[in-house]
């Protein structure tokens, strides 16, 4: 098997930044002459490799690129140029809720949440005791989610992900929330992922988590590449 | 195919929407079936009673019913689903799988719910001692006609409305008067001839005639003029979803 799972050759990413939504807005600023559409350069002739089994954090700046980045490899976006391969299931670990419903008990979001992540209904079924247990809101896993508190959510949706067994793992600050003991538990499952050789792509605004988990920055800055390599070097020169 | 390669998921959507519903509310299924119902009653007592509308062969009520219905699932699945992926749009940002799903798990609610509503209208057929007949049957292929043709326009609409929001109020109006334009409280035969030929172009006005042929007067439903809907529907559908997959890569960067 190729060792090369994810391949960035060149890639640029425009996007159009809209900044009126509505037509009311949109006559509003033409009159005005305001701005309407404004291109932006996300990512600037981007290019790195990262090879099975890789823990590579992504820092950098608010706009740096590294969402965008994310949003590339997630399959969810694609580059207006340059070429970009991936091999592999990727799985995000998606944000606090983005697949939940609040009227769902915790229960029926534990399926909604795992087919949107690609897994079979047979699999969370016979995975179902161990989410939950992995969770530790047994208690409360028949009531809808809405009378859960952020954390509890954000336990959900994580010991929901971790089941998943994936090849990529993308993760985008989800440790940010939940008290420390579920914190640690997460990252004591996310070495359990390393392990197995889960090639795994971390953006994170948090130096500690980074430097203790990742062998390899990126640092991105205005949408180019600063600097690729040795966690603590990048590190260094992004606190600089 | 879609549909069968992301089946799971898709159901789960699906049951999402529906479930959502009930729980939000005290009578829950029951505004399904009352929505309908209630407008029907009322319908029938200003045109048959106030306007006195005449020689439909049929009750008046049976007769509204059925344009309504299908009026009903149009609008709410294209409402609905013109703003789904607004609706939907962290997921947009953070997972790929084929966006038309949630697009898809719309209709399929709604679905849900023009079947249910149509159990009042079976006993509508039976209060007033219409009798059943095979022909019947023949609303399942028109069924499929007209969610083809909703589907098409749910992914064009829903795609713009990513753009800009007021595609959803601007088509909400469209659709007010559209139903003035399409047979639903009226026959037809009623609209001076000269002008009859909107209904001729109208693929709702066309799937509403033939529901009304097949169930109340028990006959084939006209051909020619299904073959317009249907072809209407179709060339819909292909260019919609052509759009569709054209701006998916883009989906994620402006909603």
């Amino acid at each position: 098997m190729d060792p090369n799972v994810i391949v960035l050759k060149n890639v640029e990413k425009y996007f159009f930044l809209q900044h009126q939504k509505t037509l009311k807005e949109l006559v509003q600023a033409l009159f005005k002459k305001q701005k309407t559409l404004e291109q932006v350069h996300a990512l600037k002739s981007v290019s790195f490799t990262i090879q099975k089994g890789e823990s590579v954090g992504i820092i950098g700046r608010n706009g740096a690129g590294k969402s965008t980045l994310l949003k590339l490899i997630a399959g969810v976006s694609v580059p207006t140029s340059g070429s970009l391969t991936v091999n592999g299931k990727v799985v995000p670990l998606i944000e606090l809720g983005a697949g939940f419903h609040s009227e769902l008990t915790g229960r029926e979001n534990i399926y909604l949440n795992g087919v949107i992540l690609g897994l079979k209904e047979s699999y969370i079924k016979s995975k179902l005791k161990e989410i939950i247990e992995f969770s530790e809101i047994e208690k409360f896993i028949d009531i809808p989610i809405k009378y859960f508190s952020s954390g509890m959510q954000m336990r959900l949706a994580f010991s929901v992900a971790v089941f998943v067994d994936p090849e990529i793992l993308l993760i985008d600050e989800i440790l940010a929330v939940g008290d420390i003991e579920f914190k640690e538990k997460c990252l004591k499952k996310m070495e359990e992922f390393k392990k197995r050789g889960v090639t795994i792509v971390f953006v994170s605004h948090s130096m500690e988590n980074v430097e203790n988990f990742c062998e390899r920055v990126i640092y991105m800055k205005e949408g180019k590449i600063e600097f690729d390599g040795d966690t603590k070097r990048g590190i260094d020169l992004y606190l600089k | 195919m879609v549909i069968f390669k992301h089946w799971e998921l898709l159901k789960h959507l699906t049951l999402r929407e529906i479930k959502a519903r009930y729980k939000q509310s005290f009578l829950g299924f029951f505004w399904i079936v009352l929505n309908p119902f209630f407008q029907m009653i009322i319908m029938s007592f200003i045109f048959s009673k106030v306007m006195r509308v005449q020689n439909l062969g049929v009750p008046y009520p049976v007769y509204v019913y059925a344009g309504l219905l299908p009026w009903l699932f149009f609008t709410n699945s294209l409402t609905n689903a013109t703003g789904s992926l607004v609706l939907n749009s962290q997921l947009i940002k953070k997972i790929y799988f084929p966006r038309e799903i949630l697009v898809l798990s719309t209709l399929f609610s709604k679905t849900f719910d023009f079947f249910l509503a149509s159990i009042i209208f079976l006993l509508l057929m039976v209060w007033f001692h219409m009798p059943f007949s095979f022909y019947m049957l023949l609303f399942i292929p028109i069924f499929i006609i007209q969610f083809l043709f909703a589907f098409g326009l749910s992914l064009l609409l829903s795609a713009l409305n990513l753009l800009y929001r007021d595609i959803q109020y601007l088509f909400e109006l469209i659709l007010t008067l559209w139903f003035y334009l399409t047979p639903v409280l009226y026959a037809t035969e009623f609209f001076p001839p000269k002008y009859r030929w909107i209904f001729r172009v109208n693929p709702m006005s066309v799937f509403i005639n033939a529901y009304r042929q097949v169930l109340l007067t028990r006959s084939f439903p006209n051909w020619g003029s299904l073959l317009i809907g249907a072809s209407i529907s179709l060339i819909i559908y292909f260019l919609s979803r052509r759009f569709f997959k054209k701006m998916e890569g883009i989906f994620a960067d402006i909603v």
